[in-house]
């Protein structure tokens, strides 16, 4: 699996979310490097960037020896339908993105610890990276795979699996293994 | 992880399609996508959804269009209005047509999370709802109503139709056929199932009272009414009324009634208010009401308002056929009741049973069986465990023996209407020896 960075997001950040996929998924993840932030992808009247089209964007990129990309960006991002998205990633695609830029902050408008912050960003690493592993949403309370529309609701889950997510990951992982160096 | 809900996005823009569908699929939904309002309304006669998104504006059908069209043919479905900025008053007007609620573009993911749950489970409600409706309906009509002669069938059948208009209906038949469960049954059958099943015994309550329970009345209307009490017509509202024993009903209060059903209105005892009324009216009687007008105990434009459809049901001596299948049924409720391990009937008890004239019908089978359950010693009811059947309260008790054995075998003759193999049978003796007590004692058939 392969994380690079678009636009001026903190080099750290992309460590980050390399190093919990690597631990949680047991992948090898490498870092990429930095690219910008596609200008078409800026939606004027929302002051907001499609995370669609930013998928879209990451899926012509020319990485052939990464099974899946995830991008790592600071600005915020929205979807047609949906105000806002902390990530963005289609169910069995092969390209997930994830902005830091509503993690920095709590629910009530004051800093998060840095601790915090990043747990987040990983947070919602795994859960874009497991929904290009066709991994659903959960009902698990503490399963990373439950929505968290809110960053009080990420800091209500955890950052593993709860065991049928971890079970769906483990399989879909052994099928792309079987087709392609991961 | 949630179960194979349906989902229908209708809009027609596809990058909203697209990322509603996306986002739906993550949660585990089973999403399909139409473009317009024409190809909504084709997918939905194909396929049950349980939820639909639809968008307002779109340039084949309009929103409220198809709105209209699934809550008239699919008022099961949930549906959720998509609205952009500046039409929340179409929206609004949506909710007033049925819409389970709207949304504006972009939805917030909280609120559109709960809003998907919330009418999710609001669905599993109402189906569950549906099934376990059905699932009395059922019961009411297969099991309570038991029988396999034609009659019974003809019956059936006619429930199924009544059951479908909305018009008064009359069951007549003697004490104890089973006249309430035919009401049951064509209530649980009809779009009425949904409200309330309301009975009242008309021969149950003094006039004064009888009044009260059909129309209520205000607190202090009357002495010791300290509280306002809702009559059985305003709690019958959307259901059936069922006005069991109407011939009891007094001459007063037939005028009352009649007057409700005309007029569809009313108003409590003591109370200025009116109540409109909304039921569909099931009356039960054991006499001959006409003879009852004829006597001027009935008013006669009262029974034609009752009798708009008459039903018939047949008393069980009309259908013996039934008897062996009935005395089953309430054998295994009884045993049930009673933790009793009796395992069924002998053939000499059911001949007994297929004898007796039962004029008390279903219900007096039903008593005997209770009892012979109660009181039976062995593992199988046998025919003197219904010996009480052939005992007759009020009769002059014989002197000698010889009358005894006389009135004894005559009872027996005519409860087998004279057939001399089954009276033998059931009195333990030959043919040839009953054919000699018939001619010791000078018995004979009756004409």
């Amino acid at each position: 699996m392969g994380v690079i960075l678009l636009g001026p997001v903190g080099e750290v950040a992309g460590h980050v979310v390399a190093a919990n996929i690597q631990v949680i998924l047991e992948v090898p993840v490498d870092l990429l490097g930095r690219d910008e932030v596609p200008a078409h992808t800026f939606q004027f009247q929302r002051q907001q960037y499609d995370a669609g089209l930013i998928l879209k964007y990451l899926a012509e990129l020319n990485f052939p020896h990464f099974a899946r990309i995830i991008a790592v960006t600071n600005v915020d991002l929205c979807t047609p339908i949906l105000t806002h998205v902390f990530g963005e990633a289609e169910l069995g695609g092969r390209v997930a993105v994830v902005s830091d830029c509503r993690l920095r902050h709590n629910y009530d408008g004051s800093f998060a610890p840095l601790d915090r912050y990043y747990e987040r960003l990983a947070k919602v690493a795994v859960h874009e990276v497991a929904h290009t592993l066709s991994v659903y949403h959960c009902n698990d309370a503490k399963c990373v795979m439950r929505y968290s529309p809110k960053v009080q609701h990420l800091d209500e889950v955890g950052l593993y699996f709860c065991e049928r997510c971890e079970f769906m990951v483990r399989k879909s992982l052994g099928h792309i293994r079987s087709t392609v160096d991961i | 992880m949630i179960g194979r809900i349906k989902i229908l996005v209708v809009d027609d823009e596809l990058i909203v399609r697209e990322s509603l569908i996306g986002w739906l699929k993550k949660t585990g939904y089973e999403v399909s996508a139409a473009e317009g309002g024409r190809r909504a309304i084709e997918m939905l006669s194909e396929k049950d959804y349980d939820l639909v998104f639809l968008d307002i504006k779109m340039p084949d059908m309009g929103g409220i269009e198809v709105l209209d069209h699934i809550k008239a043919n699919f008022p099961q479905t949930m549906v959720v209005m998509i609205t952009a900025y500046g039409s929340v008053e179409t929206s609004v007007e949506a909710m007033k047509r049925g819409a389970n609620d709207y949304l504006m573009k972009p939805f917030d993911p909280e609120q559109l999370t709960l809003l998907v749950e919330k009418l999710i489970q609001q669905k599993k409600i109402i189906d569950e709802n549906i099934l376990l409706r059905e699932h009395v309906a059922t019961r009411v009509r297969y099991e309570d109503l038991v029988g396999g002669a034609k009659c019974m069938q003809q019956l059936f059948e006619l429930i199924e139709k009544v059951s479908k208009v909305d018009s008064p209906i009359l069951l007549r038949g003697e004490t104890g056929t089973g006249k309430e469960l035919v009401a049951k049954a064509i209530h649980a059958k009809s779009d009425r199932c949904y409200g309330p099943f309301i009975p009242i015994n008309c021969g149950a309550f003094t006039e004064t009272l009888l009044e009260s329970e059909l129309f209520g009345h205000e607190s202090g209307s009357f002495t010791g009414a300290t509280k306002a009490k809702k009559g059985r017509l305003e709690m019958a509202q959307g259901g059936t009324f069922f006005l069991d024993e109407i011939g009891e009903i007094p001459l007063k209060m037939q005028v009352d009634l009649l007057r409700v059903l005309e007029e569809k209105k009313f108003h409590r005892v003591g109370g200025t208010k009116e109540v409109p009324t909304d039921f569909r009216l099931i009356s039960a009687t054991h006499r001959d009401l006409m003879k009852e007008i004829e006597r001027g105990h009935f008013r006669q434009d009262f029974y034609f308002r009752l009798n708009v459809i008459e039903i018939e049901v047949p008393p069980l001596r009309k259908r013996k056929e039934d008897i062996a299948i009935l005395a089953q049924h309430f054998l295994d409720r009884f045993r049930r009741e009673t933790n009793k391990p009796i395992t069924g009937i002998d053939q000499t008890a059911l001949e007994l049973l297929e004898a007796y004239e039962w004029p008390g019908n279903v219900r007096e089978l039903e008593n005997a069986i209770e009892r012979a359950v109660v009181l039976a010693r062995g593992r199988s009811l046998t025919k003197d465990d219904f010996a009480f059947l052939l005992r007759s309260s009020g009769q002059v008790m014989p002197q000698s023996m010889r009358e005894v054995e006389k009135i004894h075998i005559d009872r027996i003759l005519k409860l087998c209407q004279w057939n001399i193999s089954k009276a033998a049978k059931l009195l333990a003796v030959n043919r040839t020896t009953l054919h000699n007590k018939i001619s010791k004692y000078g018995l004979r058939p009756p004409n």
